[in-house]
């Protein structure tokens, strides 16, 4: 434990560095990246023994003489805090050239600063053993993540974003509290550990409050509307350290109270793979809809919590069946999705951020060509694509893989159970399908093609501080794909921490390992000879260049190109109820039609329901009591003074 | 030996069969057509040729014919041909396979984005969408083949200890399972009533026109991807119609080729009676396909109480 906290030590270190060095900007910049790594290296050494199946271990202290704090870093533990530890200082090291405004070198500081006390409030998250270590370490983590939202907070659509992303957060905490409360009422005790004395009704109450909490954050749809306000404004690496790692932190939430309460019933996993199966589908049905491509990776974020989820749910109906391959291999599917999501969503939101810094623009309608101008970004964000797509031989294809391997060993249940498992293969097909569509889309707009316009034409190549970090992680997700099984079995480590599952023996988990490992290199060994095969067929042969063919037309442009709006339309469409498209035409009046303008947009029902049917009801009732805000402070003194009273008299 | 001949003769005749296909729809016509060889020597001709590439494209479209070939080829190393077992065979294989077709479709739909054409942007987003509809469809096949013997494997399910087959006991629910696939092949290979590959307007079509600007070889390793693909789903269809259980695997071979032929000639048909649909009748098609097999899939709720 001593290294974990000297890490954790070293990460604030460097944070206050950059706040105290942040007049000297590129030694602060440099300093703070080295400082940071060092520790991240530390806090990965700290972990390593518990991730290779070692003891767990733990730590306390006591605060205010009152409350006892203690941290353990246990297997599941350990494996979240793999993501936090490897991913964010590649996200540091990525701002090396991408926070380049020397004149903000202030707030630039403070974005460290805040930064490395994310870093440490999530490693201390998942490593919180009892309610008040973690709700105060959870509540850390979310103002701090919101100082990182409002970077830009001159800008209107920033504040508003961090005040969604606030309010979010808050009602997300206090869900989660009301639970921790109801807990320590009903057992009288701070610990996880005593959860599993609860009775059951308290049980499913605490449950599905913290579900609710934990699902704010994890950006389950419909709790997910802040994704797609805060990550568009936050800085490019804020949003990959947030949507990679830090909205994992609420599936660790909900694997955390799973593993200590205990619960065995079926509607847990239900309603857990319900919220999956509707996060999946329409976060990457929003995603397809979106052109703006922060926001598109955003809510293919919330799809990816729904996949996650998905494996989840089969888990938990498996161990509520007794069908341990099936718990086995969808709980493994599920983590592993935490830590494959972890890889290629900050590649992606990497890749992004290049692509928004050198062209300025980040409207898919506005981009194209850039595979010819920044080729390392391209190559990457391709790669990344294909993984996040959930293809082989990439990583994100090995944690959907034990997710349908575990949910087809559930298919021999009978009645309700068996069409839950169905439901999950077909919305995880649908999801697989649409997922390609998305992100065949996101690479084609971006990266093929012709530049839509001047600046994505003259745009260059990024610094190699911003290219390293993508390139580290694309070798990541090949390597994970090509070579899954030390990752699986660190996964199945990872799962021990959960009571009532009974693991599967190693053997087998062995032998699906390898299978899948052995498609992957046997398709990557057909690719390679298929290259050889075309280069031997090319040789001496005569190549031309010439025009793309317009079928007959001669004078093509650039703005002819198929949009992302017109690709992703029939699908959005086909989803018709539950997304609403607005458009507007001007249409075109006369024989010599002058200029016509044609305007679509994607809303999201969910936030169209909470305003028509929350927000603006609630504003119209609060708005009929602004006559208790008058401004007289005596009044309020009064206001206090009566609620005082008034409490005595319950005691 | 048993398993490499008949592997070899598959990956060897699969050009052959999409020949009977032209016969057939010259036959309607009242016309001699094509030989039946015409798609070797088309590949022929393409492997002599050179190559034109568009200023606009990258990489990434010269990825495309490879990738498409390799992920249609890899599947063939894992069917059972004629009840023979296959080269390659574990426990999932299926997924991963549909998956691997996956990656083909990617690179297929990236390389025609890369010519920054319209027409084969408006290609590319017809393919994403049908294609995800279909695979809808072979995944609730796959959860009804596991329903009812417990196997995820093409081995498993043609040469396993309970063979799927449209002769054995719950035979009834594989008849919804053939119609679904038929029409699941036509939409994945991209025939008519879905696409029309032989249509003059490029406005028209699917797969066809996001090939447009390859040429020469790169455009023969995606005819050659397409052969097998096609082949690939019609022997699938063959297996559920008839078990290849017979003793001499030349029985077996002569039988198999024997129903692969009559399904190209059924499509052939298909395509002679048929016209192309409008497009927004072909979610409708595919999603019927779907229905037929969620239903048989809810059916074995009550067939194996």
């Amino acid at each position: 434990m001593d290294t974990f906290l000297l890490s954790l030590t070293v990460l604030f270190a460097g944070g206050m560095f950059a706040l105290i060095a942040h007049r000297q900007f590129s030694l602060m910049k440099a300093g703070y990246i080295a400082i940071t790594v060092a520790g991240s290296l530390m806090g990965l050494s700290a972990i390593w023994p518990t991730l290779q199946g070692g003891s767990p271990v733990s730590f306390s202290t006591t605060w205010l003489h009152l409350f006892t704090l203690s941290f353990t870093v246990d297997s599941l533990s350990a494996f979240f805090l793999l993501p936090i530890f490897a991913i964010c200082p590649l996200a540091v090291l990525y701002s090396f050239h991408y926070m380049e405004n020397s004149e903000q070198c202030g707030r630039v500081a403070a974005n460290y600063f805040f930064l490395n006390v994310l870093v440490v409030s999530m490693a201390l998250v998942a490593s919180a053993d009892n309610l008040i270590g973690f709700a105060l370490v959870w509540e850390l983590m979310s103002l701090s993540s919101f100082f990182l939202v409002m970077y830009e907070y001159q800008k209107e659509a920033t504040r508003k974003a961090g005040y969604i992303y606030f309010i979010f957060t808050h009602v997300g905490a206090l869900c989660i509290f009301a639970a921790f409360a109801l807990a320590y009422s009903s057992t009288g005790s701070y610990d996880f550990a005593s959860f599993a004395d609860m009775p059951a009704k308290v049980k499913a109450i605490v449950f599905f409050l913290a579900l609710a909490g934990f699902g704010s954050k994890a950006g389950i749809f419909p709790m997910h509307m802040w994704l797609p306000h805060a990550h568009p404004a936050a800085p490019s690496h804020i949003s990959a350290v947030m949507s990679g790692v830090m909205i994992k932190m609420g599936i660790y939430g909900i694997f955390r109270l799973y593993a200590s309460l205990g619960v065995t019933d079926l509607i847990f996993g239900e309603v857990v793979l319900c919220l999956g199966i509707i996060s999946g589908i329409l976060g990457v049905v929003y995603a397809i809809g979106n052109q703006d491509l922060k926001k598109l990776l955003a809510y293919s974020s919330v799809e990816n919590i729904g996949i996650i989820l998905i494996g989840m749910g089969i888990g938990m109906i498996g161990v509520a069946s007794g069908n341990m391959v099936m718990a086995s291999f969808a709980f493994a599917g599920a983590l592993l999705h935490v830590l494959n999501h972890s890889i290629f969503k900050t590649l992606l939101f990497l890749g992004a951020g290049a692509v928004l810094h050198k062209t300025g623009g980040k409207h898919l309608d506005l981009l194209g060509g850039l595979m010819k101008k920044m080729p390392t970004t391209g190559k990457t964000f391709l790669i990344g694509s294909v993984s996040i797509s959930g293809l082989p031989p990439t990583n994100g294809y090995v944690g959907e893989f034990l997710i349908y391997y575990g949910a087809f060993h559930g298919l021999t249940l009978g009645g309700s159970s068996f069409l839950f498992v169905m439901l999950a293969i077909i919305s995880l097909a649908i999801i697989g399908g649409l997922a390609v569509a998305c992100f065949s889309k996101v690479v084609g707009m971006v990266f093929l093609g012709e530049p839509r316009t001047e600046k994505a034409a003259t745009a260059t190549e990024a610094g190699f501080s911003v290219t390293l970090p993508m390139i580290v992680l694309a070798a990541a997700s090949i390597f994970i794909g090509l070579f899954p099984e030390p990752f699986i079995n660190l996964v199945f480590l990872g799962l021990n921490g959960i009571k009532s599952l009974q693991l599967v023996g190693p053997e087998e988990v062995a032998i699906v390992a390898g299978n899948l490992a052995f498609i992957a290199r046997l398709f990557l060994a057909i690719f390679l000879l298929s290259v050889a095969l075309r280069k031997l067929f090319y040789l001496k042969k005569e190549i031309v260049r010439g025009a793309t063919w317009g079928c007959g037309f001669t004078q093509p442009t650039v703005k002819i190109q198929y949009t992302g709006t017109s690709y992703g339309m029939s699908i959005v469409d086909f989803f018709r109820p539950f997304v609403r498209i607005r458009t507007s035409y001007s249409g075109i009046t006369r024989i010599f039609p002058g200029r016509t303008t044609y305007e679509s947009r994607i809303d999201d029902i969910a936030e169209i329901t909470l305003m028509d049917r929350i927000v603006s009801p609630l504003l119209y009732l609060l708005g009929k009591l602004r006559w208790i805000q008058h401004g007289h402070i005596q009044l309020y003194i009064g206001y206090i003074i009566v609620t005082i009273i008034a409490l005595l008299l319950f005691i | 030996m048993e398993t490499f001949i008949p592997l070899a003769i598959a990956i060897l005749a699969a050009p052959l069969f999409p020949g009977i296909i032209l016969k057939v729809k010259a036959f309607f016509a009242g016309k001699n057509g094509p030989p039946l060889l015409i798609k070797y020597y088309t590949l022929i001709k393409l492997l002599k040729k050179g190559s034109v590439y568009s200023n606009s494209t990258t990489f990434v479209f010269k990825l495309g014919p490879i990738v498409s070939f390799a992920s249609a080829f890899i599947v063939l190393l894992f069917f059972p041909f004629a009840g023979g077992s296959p080269l390659f065979s574990f426990h999932g294989d299926v997924i991963a396979l549909f998956y691997l077709m996956g990656i083909g479709r990617f690179f297929t739909v990236a390389a025609a984005l890369d010519t920054a054409s319209p027409f084969e942007g408006m290609g590319a987003a017809r393919e994403v969408f049908f294609s995800t509809l279909a695979e809808v469809t072979i995944f609730t096949v796959l959860v009804l083949f596991y329903r009812l013997t417990g196997s995820l494997s093409f081995a498993e399910y043609f040469t396993g200890e309970n063979p799927i087959s449209l002769l054995s006991a719950s035979g009834a629910l594989l008849l919804f399972v053939i119609v679904a696939l038929f029409m699941v092949m036509l939409t994945e290979n991209s025939r008519v009533p879905v696409d029309d590959p032989a249509t003059h307007l490029e406005l028209t079509m699917i797969h066809e026109v996001m090939v447009l600007d390859h040429s020469g070889p790169d455009l023969a390793l995606i005819e050659l991807g397409s052969f097998y693909k096609l082949f690939f789903y019609a022997a699938f269809i063959t297996h559920i119609l008839y078990p290849f259980t017979a003793a001499s695997s030349l029985v077996n071979g002569l039988i198999f080729y024997a129903l692969l032929s009559l399904i190209y000639v059924a499509i052939g048909i298909t395509e002679s009676i048929m016209a192309r649909f409008k497009m927004d009748l072909v979610p409708k098609f595919i999603l019927t396909s779907f229905a037929l097999v969620f239903f048989a899939a809810i059916l074995t709720m009550g067939v194996l109480q």
